[in-house]
């Protein structure tokens, strides 16, 4: 509730403000953001302020769609009246309403730079060779350690290189259930586009590159032996499961010291900082010897197709890429390599994994990417997901009913 | 000065405007309809029979939509089975709890105004709050029910985690707001002439009776209303669910009204989605339609005399 007003009151606020100011503006351009922290929300106000600065006679209208994203962009864009620039990842629901940026990008070649971005951050929004977003921010998976836990039990720290192994041997040291702490936690009902990074970190995916097939992959050995190491985890004990009637996250046990362990991105960081937990941050550990692999979630922005402002827009775009930009956004990590190196970003034990993980996970295209009717497979996966941490096992069995649920979206 | 009529002749100007006059009365109401119910309404039909991405083309399909839901989707009859188990437990619990409460008021015992105002609380409540408060409620590990069982030596399962118990844990929450129902039969118990239960006493008849010939056929209108509207918000049954579990666990509770909600805000058909809408209309319609012709049978107006006994 608390975190409500916080979100609501300044955006009455600024709506008020911005619908008087408006008038005496000339051009309008329109902003969506998915921003519900007040952290982030003043980030992007920062780097719209100095838009403006930089843009005499241009207000920006930042509308913050928060947890409504999809349904108020849906809406908006069915409606036809989409804001011009807009958050994306999601690119394949939407590209239809999106505009192509590849010409633009090529104009103004040496301003954008992509040398300078990594290529695993530009792939999501690579769609039949057409760019349709620019990444502003990101954020890979790591492990998140509490390393006063750790050395009270006399675990080892995990060091860069560990595997599944390593992580379950320690858990199972580190999980006390009488007192409710845990070495690991597992989600019952994670979003299945960043749990699909354990899929290819054992070698499995969830559907074919062609977007095709799915009997044989999303069910093969590989995929079930992911699922069921997970739910053989909460049947020993090692791990708690997360989101099986209770809503308690991870991350709210890892911040009140009940939780060794954590799975989690950079949208955990802050709140653990803040927490005061003495922790430390290690890559993702890999199966056994197989080349270990994150999901990247790269947050973009793309312009409207139907924007009344496609000039402007680009030039909004662009300055969201420039490094001062970048560099502004410090509650997700630096898309241009050049601004993490030149802040000491790589280099920084609690940074530094997130773009070890970076570097190892180039090279993947997730599953959204590859069939248009992914959404609804998903929630057959999810299904699966859940059912093999309930039973505590019997992954093949879910997955090959998810498989046949799923078989006439295929078509 | 010319006499005046004693009553005054309508004026032509005055007959043409009682045409109007009335029209004019109920506009609002026949404009929000035309706008907001029956455009929609029609619009959503025609979507029905399109593939309709929210962006891209949209195609005329007849009636495929419709087809696929019935031979392919086993989801949709899923989400309706899921749905139908939810009404056929709420609504009888709803009416027959509010229906206790209602009596129990109406003894006018000392204190009752203070239940009363305190069962039509939570009717007040927004579904976020009241999702939120049972979330709370139903924890596994932390939460008051389980807790209360286990002073009673009970082990009670994890609510919202167990696949069985969920719906029953959403139908529990749903009844938590049948005030507005209880409200309903307490005004109805309050109108039945007291003459009624007096005359039944002096003659004899025993209490249990006095309810089933004198409360149950003059509170039968209200009854069909509640079950009516019941049938209606369990079919439409869509806040709590999603609050509360999100479709979960294992899409045991992944409703007719969810589906719909997915597919066309998640998934972007908004075709299939219309589609979906307007069978669940036919549904509601089909039923209230045969609750209503069902209810002659049962239904008592006060001031109606039945023809049965007419003739009797």
């Amino acid at each position: 509730m608390k975190r409500r007003c916080v979100i609501i009151a300044p955006a009455i606020l600024a709506a008020t403000f911005w619908g008087g100011m408006a008038l005496a503006q000339d051009k309008v351009l329109r902003f969506a953001t998915w921003n519900t922290s007040p952290e982030s929300i003043a980030i992007n106000q920062a780097i719209v302020d100095q838009f403006m600065a930089a843009n005499p006679g241009v207000k920006v209208q930042v509308e913050l769609y928060g947890d409504g994203f999809d349904d108020k962009l849906t809406a908006a864009m069915g409606a036809g009246n989409p804001p011009d620039v807009m958050y994306m990842w999601n690119y394949p629901s939407y590209r239809e309403a999106l505009m192509p940026l590849d010409d633009l990008i090529a104009r103004d070649g040496e301003a954008m730079n992509l040398a300078d971005i990594p290529a695993g951050l530009m792939n999501g929004a690579l769609i039949d060779g057409k760019i349709y977003g620019m990444p502003v921010g990101f954020t890979t998976h790591v492990v998140f350690y509490n390393k006063d836990l750790l050395a009270t039990a006399g675990v080892a720290e995990p060091a860069d290189g560990w595997t599944w192994t390593d992580l379950r041997a320690a858990a199972a040291k580190l999980s006390n259930p009488d007192a409710q702490t845990y070495g690991f936690a597992v989600d019952a009902k994670p979003d299945p586009f960043d749990f699909e990074q354990f899929f290819w970190s054992n070698g499995a995916e969830f559907i074919s590159a062609d977007g095709k097939t799915l009997d044989g992959v999303m069910n093969s050995a590989a995929a079930a032996e992911v699922l069921d190491m997970f739910g053989d985890m909460i049947k020993t004990g090692e791990a708690v499961a997360l989101n099986i009637g209770e809503q308690t996250s991870g991350s709210d046990l890892f911040k009140a010291g009940k939780l060794a362990m954590m799975e989690g991105a950079m949208w955990n960081k802050g709140g653990i900082d803040e927490s005061g937990v003495n922790y430390g941050v290690a890559v993702l550990p890999a199966f056994g010897d197989k080349p270990v692999k994150s999901t990247i979630n790269a947050s973009g922005i793309s312009i409207a197709k139907d924007s009344a402002n496609p000039d402007l827009a680009w030039e909004f775009v662009k300055f969201f890429s420039t490094p001062e930009a970048v560099a502004m956004r410090t509650n997700d990590l630096p898309i241009r390599t050049s601004v993490a190196e030149a802040a000491g970003m790589t280099g920084d034990p609690k940074l530094g994994p997130f773009f070890k993980m970076l570097a190892v996970s180039d090279g993947t295209v997730p599953a959204f990417l590859k069939n248009p009717e992914w959404g609804r497979i998903q929630e057959n996966l999810s299904v699966a997901i859940e059912a093999t941490m309930i039973d505590q096992g019997n992954a093949q069995a879910h997955l090959d009913e998810a498989v046949a649920s799923s078989a006439r979206f295929l078509q | 000065m010319e006499p005046t009529p004693a009553t005054p002749r309508p004026s032509r100007r005055k007959a043409r405007g009682a045409g109007i006059t009335p029209w004019l009365f109920i506009s609002p109401w026949i404009l929000g309809f035309v706008f907001f119910t029956l455009g929609p309404l029609v619009f959503s039909f025609v979507m029905s029979l399109h593939d309709w991405p929210v962006v891209g083309e949209r195609t005329f399909i007849g009636v495929e939509n419709y087809t696929t839901m019935v031979q392919y989707d086993p989801q949709f009859w899923k989400s309706l089975w899921i749905t139908v188990k939810f009404a056929c437990l709420f609504v009888p619990l709803n009416i027959v709890l509010a229906f206790v409460l209602a009596v129990l008021l109406n003894l006018n015992l000392r204190g009752s105004a203070i239940f009363r105002t305190a069962f039509y609380l939570p009717s007040v409540i927004s579904g976020v709050a009241l999702a939120t408060i049972w979330a709370w409620i139903y924890s596994n590990e932390y939460g008051l029910l389980n807790y209360m069982l286990s002073l009673a030596g009970l082990d009670g399962p994890n609510w919202l985690g167990d696949a069985t118990w969920a719906i029953v844990a959403i139908t529990i929450a749903s009844l938590w707001g049948l005030g507005g129902s209880m409200l309903i039969f307490l005004a109805g118990l309050q109108s039945i002439p007291k003459e009624l239960y007096e005359a039944a006493r002096v003659s004899g008849v025993p209490p249990w009776a006095q309810a089933l010939h004198i409360t149950l056929p003059m509170l039968s209108p209200m009854i069909l209303f509640t079950l009516i509207t019941s049938i209606i918000s369990a079919f439409q049954q869509l806040t709590i669910a999603l609050l509360l579990t999100d479709g979960g666990p294992v899409n045991s509770t992944y409703f007719f009204a969810m589906y719909i909600y997915r597919t066309a805000f998640r998934f972007h058909d908004m075709g299939y989605a219309a589609a979906m809408s307007w069978v669940m209309f036919l549904i509601i319609l089909a039923l209230s339609m045969l609750v209503m012709r069902w209810s002659a049978a049962w239904v008592y107006y006060e001031g109606q005399v039945r023809k049965d006994d007419a003739d009797a």
